[in-house]
Order: structure tokens, then sequence, then C-alpha cells
């Protein structure tokens, strides 16, 4: 063997052995991810999925589980009852999502322009997103009852009393509101990041132009701000697909349905009305949504990431 | 590539800053933009407001002050702390909170422990199915939690996890924000550092101590944000998990006593302000970590 080989051949296994090593230390600096993903996601994933397959026979402790194929499925789309909630729950979200970011956008538009004690709006908007969900539907549960302040100011200005989360028809636009009360300003703080970063450069050439605010708003600023606004719009929807505290707390579901959604039918299967095997079809059913949700967050990130 | 952490901030996003002599249309478009922000701060703002001031008055006035509706509504014409006496005194509020505290701490510390080296691992090892790994764990955590709550809560008692902290923490560990940022941020770092830091004999586990935490200190704060605010507000889970009241969270706390029949709203609104008080504290100290978060960051 000439020499030349022998040193291609040790660099070449010291090449392998250095690949090896690496995954070995990528096992294991990534084992407690793993492990956890595993037992916290996939296992109860499946678990949940293997139990839409079957049914419980019998009562109390005589009851037993029998394969049942996908009944569970048919009994679930063929209940009017699942199919309105599942309705109700997209078009909730086509609601709910445009009209956080959109006030989200035009927020942060307001709160970054130069004017007198900004800083001082800003944190007032702010404000409300550090309040966590239970205590806006405690805030807003109260302002809203009959006898609460929102009717009484309703009143001061000569209008009749509202019913707001007793109303079949105002129950889920009251819903919204507690939502969004502390979900703009949540938004917007990530909307005036994006804001900040649009390259000044680009409003300069526009002053330089004579465009106006409004023509900079629409040919700058929204366009470069295309990337945070649908990242947010589907973060939103994320969130809003499993919104459960305002409904659970405020309404159960009620009046005659008006705010069952999705999350809250998935509980309510489970453990009012103790079906788990369907409550687990509805978990499944809202886990492929949110699959798909995430899936296209996810690229949204990775386009990100290439550029 | 390392644009996302060292770039200047200082540049104002307004078109309308650099001239000296506003015209007068300018300055009615300033006056206009004003009135606008404020009447938006005082849409936001008054129900926090109403909800502190009512935390400080006599219970049943926050129902009574209503009509006739006046200066009075909003502000106490008698002033008290017998609802935050309540809270921590019958009603053990304070035990909640620290429930919820040490929930939280915990889920961040545990969190970042498993976080950190996973992104090290997913940005700075070459291994055969790294982009698959990565994926399937970015997207794994990042479906809400929620959405697989119900059937986790059936396995959580079967393992004996309800009713501890254990199982309290567990689910909250995981976020796919979190490693996503993680190994976005890791990846700025010039792999020279690491192999030279090699041939000094370290090994990977002190190259990222010492090297990729120290220098991602932004992301690894922002990290911990995320894991500490999406723990601190969760809801769905103590409520399935937590039948017992000494291992019970706050927000669950605050809920059962608007559930309860004997509603004292001063004492609802005194939980409330509290449980938002340590997120409000977090924030405003570390907004700036915030909001640095891949959806704004990135090189143009």
């Amino acid at each position: 063997m000439r020499k030349g080989s022998v040193a291609v051949q040790t660099h070449r296994s010291a090449r392998t052995s250095s690949r090896r090593k690496n995954a070995v230390t990528a096992l294991l600096f990534l084992a407690p991810a793993l492990v956890a993903i595993g037992l916290l996601r996939v296992v109860p994933f499946l678990g949940a999925a293997w139990s839409t397959l079957y049914k419980r026979v019998g009562v109390g402790l005589l009851a037993e589980q029998k394969f049942a194929g996908l009944d569970n499925y048919v009994t679930l789309f063929s209940d009017p009852l699942f199919r309105g909630t599942l309705l109700r729950t997209v078009a909730f979200n086509l609601v709910i999502n445009p009209v956080q970011i959109a006030l989200a956008m035009a927020v942060a538009v307001l709160m970054t322009r130069t004017i007198p004690l900004r800083g001082l709006w800003r944190t007032a908007v702010f404000v409300p997103c550090t309040i966590p969900l239970v205590g806006s539907s405690i805030a807003w549960g109260v302002a809203l009852r009959g006898d609460g302040p929102v009717n009484g100011i309703l009143q001061a200005l000569g209008l009749s009393s509202q019913p707001f989360f007793t109303s079949p028809q105002q129950a889920l636009p009251s819903i919204i509101l507690v939502a969004s009360w502390v979900g703009i300003g949540y938004w917007m703080l990530f909307l005036i990041g994006g804001l900040n970063d649009v390259n000044a450069e680009l409003y300069e050439a526009a002053s330089m132009d004579g465009a106006n605010s409004w023509r900079t708003f629409w040919s700058i600023t929204l366009p470069s701000m295309r990337r945070p606004l649908l990242f947010v719009l589907v973060a939103d929807t994320v969130a809003n697909f499993v919104l459960f505290v305002p409904v659970q707390l405020l309404t159960n579901g009620g009046p005659q349905e008006s705010t069952t959604l999705l999350m809250f039918d998935a509980y309510r299967r489970t453990y009012t009305y103790s079906q788990p095997n369907l409550g687990a079809t509805s978990t499944l059913v809202l886990t492929v949504i949110m699959l798909a949700i995430v899936v296209v967050q996810f690229r949204l990130l990775k386009d990100e990431d290439s550029r | 590539m390392t644009a996302t952490t060292v770039r200047s901030r200082a540049v104002s996003a307004s078109p309308a800053t650099g001239r000296r002599g506003m015209r007068p249309q300018k300055v009615l478009l300033t006056a206009l933009l004003t009135v606008l922000a404020v009447l938006t701060a005082v849409v936001f703002i008054l129900p926090a407001l109403w909800m502190f001031l009512g935390s400080l008055r006599p219970g049943n006035q926050v129902i009574e002050s209503v009509s006739p509706l006046g200066w009075h509504t909003l502000v106490p014409s008698s002033w008290t702390l017998d609802n935050y006496a309540a809270l921590f005194g019958e009603l053990r509020f304070g035990r909640s909170m620290a429930n919820s505290l040490l929930v939280a701490f915990a889920s961040v510390l545990l969190g970042l422990l498993i976080s950190v080296p996973a992104a090290y691992a997913l940005s700075v090892l070459r291994f055969r199915g790294r982009e698959a790994v990565f994926a399937f764990l970015v997207v794994g955590f990042m479906i809400p939690f929620e959405a697989i709550a119900i059937p986790l809560a059936q396995f959580f008692t079967d393992w004996h996890l309800n009713n501890s902290y254990i199982g309290l923490i567990l689910p909250g560990i995981g976020n796919g924000l979190a490693i996503f940022n993680l190994r976005q941020s890791f990846r700025g770092v010039p792999a020279s550092l690491r192999e030279a830091a090699f041939i000094d004999g370290a090994s990977d586990l002190r190259i990222m101590m010492r090297i990729y935490v120290p220098l991602n200190v932004t992301t690894v704060i922002n990290s911990a944000l995320l894991i500490f605010l999406a723990q601190w507000s969760s809801y769905l889970w103590p409520l399935l998990l937590i039948s017992n009241e000494s291992t019970q969270v706050a927000p669950i706390a605050i809920a059962r006593t608007f559930t309860d029949t004997q509603v004292n709203f001063g004492q609802m609104f005194g939980g409330t302000l509290l449980i938002s008080v340590v997120p409000a504290v977090l924030l405003l100290f570390l907004q700036r970590f915030f909001a640095r978060s891949i959806a704004t960051s990135g090189e143009k």
C-alpha cells in the first residue's frame, strides 16, 4: 500500500467516525425532547385514535370496550348538532381571526406613528394582553350582565339594554369580544416588531416621490408586512380553534348551542356526557384540522428560514 | 445570519418624520391620529381600570354603582382592601398563586433543558434525517396542547399523575416555537467557534453551554417567556387533571369563585388582577425579548 492511500483511508475513517460520533451526540441531545414528544403528544394521539374505533358497551363496572369500526365517526357526522358545531367553529374562525389581525395591524400602525406620548397609548393597549383569558372572561362576564356597566352605558345613551351572553344571536359575538380584548394587544406586539423592521429607505423614497400616508401604507407597509401578517394570522387561528375558557366559564355552549365550539364539544362529550369514545373522535377531528393549519404555519416559518 | 440579533432597532417606522417645518396639514393629521390613539387606548384600558378599581371597593358595589351611571361607577365611593384580605385569608388564593408560580418556573427550567440541547443538535450537528426530526419536533409541539389534552389527561390519570405537580408541569415543557427560534438563532453562530473549541478539547455539551447559550441569550429568554406564559395562563389542563384544592393553580381557583353561588365581584377582580401582575411585570421588562420572534426577525 502506498503512503497516499493510507492517508486517504485514515482520513476517510476519521470522517466516518466523527460522523458516527455526531450521530451519537445528536441522539443524546435529542433524546429528552423526543421522549417528551412521544409521551406527551404521540402516545395520547395514537391512544385517542385507537379508542375512536371502539365503543363502550354496558354500564358502570361491567362496561367493556367493543370494536366498532367507524361507527363513532358515522354517529358523529350524522349528528346534526356535531355538524353544526363543526360549521360554527369554522365560521367563528373565519370571522375572529381576520378581525383580530386587521385590528391589531391598524392599532400597530397607529402606535408606530410619531404622535405625542406614544409609549403611553401603546402600553394602554398592551395592558389587557397580560390578563389571562380566564380574567378577560370574568371581566366581560360581569361587564355584559343585564345589570352591568355596558348596559348602563347603553341606557345612558338612550339605547335599549342588550342580552349579550344570554341571547343565541349575541353570545358568540360577545365571546369574540372576550378573546379580542386580550388578543389584539398581543398580536400588535408582534406586528409592531415587524413594522419596525420595514426598510426605512423605502419610506424615504416614497416620501421623496411625494406619496401620501395612505398610499405609502398600501404600496410599502403592507407588502413588506406580508410575512409577519400571515404568520400571526395562522398562529391566531391555531389559538382560536381550541378556544375553550370563555365558553366553559360563561355560556357552557349555550344558549341553544350557539357557542358550542369544537373544543368544548370534545370536553362535554367526554366529561359531561361520559362518552369518551365519541369525545376522542371529536378530539381527533380537531387535531387533524390543527395539524393541517400548523403545517401551513411551519411552511411559512421555513420560507422565512431560507430567505 | 446574525442580523437577527445585532441589527439596530433605532429606525423609526414612521414616514412622517425628518422634515422640520411641519405643514398645517401635517399638524392636523398628527392631531387626528393622536385623538384616535387616545380613544383606542381608553377602549383597551378602561375595562382593566374598572376591574382594578372594583377590586378596591366592597364587592356588592361593583353592580350597585351602575345605576345611576356616573363617576362612581368607575371610582369607588368607599375604598377597602377587604377583597385582598379575603383572597389571601379564607380563600387561600396565595397557595394557588404559589402553585402556579412553581409550575410555571419548573416548566421553564425543564423546557429549556430539553429544548436547548435539541435545538443545538438540530442546528450544529450533521446527521442523517436531521430535517425530518426537526419538522417532527416543531410541528408536533406546535399543535396546541389543548387539542390532545383530553386523551392525555386520561393517560395521566392511568399513570397516577393526576393531582400532582409533575402532572401539571410535564405538558408545558415542549414548545415548538421555542425549539424553532432557538435553532434559528444557533445557526447564526459561526461554525469556526465550535471547531476552535473542539481543537481545545471541549465537548459538545461544554460548547453548547459556554458558547451557544451565552451568544443567544436573547432567544433563550424569549423561549423561557413563551413557556412561562403558556403555563401561567393554562386552564383546560389543570381543570382536567386537578381535583384536589391544595395542588390547584390560580386560574382555576379564580374561575371557581366565578361559578360559586356566593359571588363577590370585588374578590374576583382582585384575583384576576393578581394573576395578571406576574405576566405584566415579565412582559413589560422583557418586551423587547418577546417581540423578537421569528415572525418579526430575519434578513432583508
